[in-house]
């Protein structure tokens, strides 16, 4: 097989799953199960899909390596190649190459709490740190706090409410913020008052008491929101070097060629696609541009 | 290093005998601009040429490209690679290529761009700088290494220092047209050396420059010469170590398509495009910033992404000058 960077792989829509009305998920696996054996990532890594003859874009794994034999991706649907993998159905082939970018550092957080800071979108690559700890149990405690626009927009909705519900039972606790009010969301705040507000996500940082020297915050959601959060965890004195954020750029190649991602300025330039997407907030004081 | 002489009577024969390395491409002249073309005859080439509009990485970083080619619904790596010796490369260009090798041949390598550049016979040429030359500062003025065979002129030939195996090998098969070095040679050579160094007109000052460029991040200067700048993008498509890339795929006919990469410009809007019509870098003075940081970015193994060809000031419609841009843009910071 050619050792091209830029060839991609077939790989077989298994399922395409309706999260929202702008959002579907989709459930893939290599076509040839040796590279399908050999598909290994982290969280916070993507793929580039390709639609052959039409393009390339990049997005996220959603899914958790620790669940084997498949991998997600959760897409929106926001222009022409979004468009068109939405369009396709059970059994339509893409084509993937892959994971691309540094991932969150798994290993070196195991033992610590994690404290997980969704908006919108961002909860795609945290669901699968989510995952991953709750599989593989090595983190002390994981709180995911997730802010919506509303409960139709709530994505992995029955995985949320499931949390909500049995959530600490596997050290792990959802809270959840949204902005428009509406019966559905009545109900889940009634149910689970404590965990459930009208608000943003810095709301849910509300009476959260955490330990600094013992915890990692990772971020990932529309570029406004990176400001309040970060500015929320370091009021807390969480070290600049203990809160990691995903970033989205425009890419092309993926692999640090092609020169649209790179950000930054004479004495730091970052490429996003290799050098990130995750990134802490230490890279950001340090790198223009970044945030 | 080895060094050699070749007699200019020799040249000739010298150049002829490159063809069996692959076609040879050399500086030309074509209505008052420079560019590598395909030449059989010494006569043709541009000896004492300043710089060429697109710098030699047009052979391996084209401005239009095929990469895959589909058939059967499946991309097919297109690689069909012919061997060139690149004679009469200037110092600058060679260490372009070197900067364009970091991105290119890093892992994952390229593999179009790393068969080409490894099929390729690099031979350089000693030049006088003019107008828009600073090279010097930049420490790229001398190649080191990053060529096969490097041409230095003498009165009477030429003083040819041999950079590789392969470059060995050329001399060695031709060794009949060569000549050991003698004192007069070494002499000729240092006093061409000396006078060259004294020629340089311009010069953009080292210290500090990388992090006085970052605190300068909010200078005006940066905004007047945004307002100048045309967003032509020129200055990347001839710079030597601009190597930004846009993809499209394309269709040939019902059943085939192929992928295609074209030289992109980080002056364009889109550029920095992202989902939802969000852009990291909106607007003209963030672009025009960004590629004179993206230039001045200092790598602690390569250096500057810029290596002092004077392209970008020779070739800018709008006139705007790279040293004196990042001058002032120093001196704003009082
Ligand atoms: C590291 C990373 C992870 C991502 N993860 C996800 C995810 O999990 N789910 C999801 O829905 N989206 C994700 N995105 C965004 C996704 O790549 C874009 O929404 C998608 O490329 C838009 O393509 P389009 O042709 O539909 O849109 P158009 O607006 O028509 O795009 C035009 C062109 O611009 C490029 N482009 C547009 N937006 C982006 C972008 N944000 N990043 C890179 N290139 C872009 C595309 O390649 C496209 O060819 C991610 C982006 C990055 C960089
Ligand atoms: S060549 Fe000159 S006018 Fe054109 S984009 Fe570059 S700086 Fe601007
Ligand atoms: S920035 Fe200008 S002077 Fe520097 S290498 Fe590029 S074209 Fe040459
Ligand atoms: S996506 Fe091409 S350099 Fe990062």
């Amino acid at each position: 097989m050619s050792e091209n960077p830029y060839q991609t792989y077939d790989a077989r829509i298994l399922e395409v799953k309706d999260l929202t009305s702008r959002e579907k998920l989709f459930t893939l696996r290599f076509v040839d199960s040796k590279i399908e054996d050999k598909f290994d990532f982290r969280p916070g890594q993507f793929v580039i899909v390709d639609i052959r003859g039409f393009g390339e874009f990049p997005i996220s794994i959603c899914s958790s390596p620790t669940r084997k034999g498949y991998f997600q991706l959760c897409i929106r649907k926001v222009g022409r190649m979004t468009k068109f993998i939405h369009r396709m159905k059970e059994g339509d082939v893409v084509g993937i190459r892959g994971p691309y970018g540094n991932g969150f550092p798994m290993e070196k957080m195991e033992g610590s709490n994690l404290i997980l800071v969704a908006g919108g979108l961002g909860m795609a690559p945290l669901r699968s740190v989510l995952w991953y700890a709750i599989d593989t149990g090595k983190y002390e405690n994981v709180w995911l706090l997730y802010g919506t626009k509303a409960y139709e927009d709530i994505l992995f909705r029955d995985e949320i409410i499931h949390l909500l519900k049995h959530g600490e039972a596997m050290n792990c606790s959802v809270k959840l913020a949204y902005e428009v009010e509406s019966p559905s969301c009545i109900y889940l705040e009634q149910g689970f008052s404590d965990k459930v507000c009208k608000g943003v996500v810095t709301d849910l940082f509300r009476g959260e008491e955490f330990d600094v020297n013992n915890t990692y915050a990772l971020i990932c959601g529309p570029p406004v929101m990176y400001k309040f959060v970060i500015r929320e965890l370091l009021d807390r004195k969480l070290s600049p070097g203990r809160i990691y954020m995903t970033l989205e750029r425009r890419m092309r190649c993926g692999v640090g060629k092609c020169g649209h991602c790179v950000v930054g300025t004479s004495v730091s330039m970052k490429y996003i696609c290799q050098d990130g997407p995750v990134f802490t907030y230490w890279d950001a004081l340090s790198t223009r541009g970044l945030i | 290093m080895r060094y050699i002489k070749l007699p200019s009577e020799n040249f000739e024969r010298f150049f002829k005998s490159l063809e069996a390395w692959g076609s040879v491409y050399a500086p030309v002249k074509r209505g008052g601009i420079y560019s590598f073309q395909k030449v059989h005859d010494p006569a043709e080439i541009a000896l004492d040429y300043n710089r060429t509009m697109l710098p030699p990485k047009k052979f391996f970083f084209r401005p239009r490209d095929t990469v895959l080619r589909m058939k059967n619904g499946r991309w097919e790596e297109n690689l069909e690679v012919e061997p060139m010796v690149l004679f009469g490369l200037h110092s600058c260009d060679i260490h372009g290529l070197k900067i364009l090798d970091k991105v290119y041949l890093d892992e994952p390598a390229d593999p179009y761009y790393r068969t080409r550049r490894e099929k390729t016979v690099i031979v350089g040429i000693s030049c006088m700088p003019d107008e828009y030359c600073f090279c010097k500062s930049l420490g790229t003025h001398f190649a080191m290494d990053g060529f096969d065979l490097f041409l230095h002129e003498l009165p009477d030939g030429w003083l040819v220092r041999i950079g590789s195996v392969r470059g060995h090998e050329i001399a060695w098969e031709n060794g009949e047209l060569f000549e050991e070095v003698t004192d007069e040679d070494l002499a000729n050579f240092k006093e061409f050396e000396e006078k060259r160094a004294k020629a340089f007109q311009k010069e953009l000052p080292q210290e500090g420059l990388a992090d006085m460029l970052d605190l300068a991040y909010n200078s005006p200067v940066w905004k007047k010469y945004a307002e100048i700048c045309l967003a032509c993008g020129n200055c990347n498509m001839v710079c030597p170590t601009c190597r930004c890339y846009e993809v499209c795929d394309r269709w040939v006919d019902a059943y085939s398509a192929v992928r295609e990469r074209r030289y992109d410009s980080c002056f364009m809007e889109n550029h920095g495009l992202v989902a939802g019509n969000y852009n990291f870098r909106p607007t003209r003075l963030d672009r025009f910033r960004h590629r004179y940081y993206c230039k001045s970015y200092f790598d602690p193994s390569s250096g500057y992404n810029c290596v002092g060809c004077g392209r970008c000031d020779e070739f800018c419609p709008a006139k705007i000058e790279h040293v004196k841009v990042l001058e002032e843009v120093r001196g704003s910071l009082r």
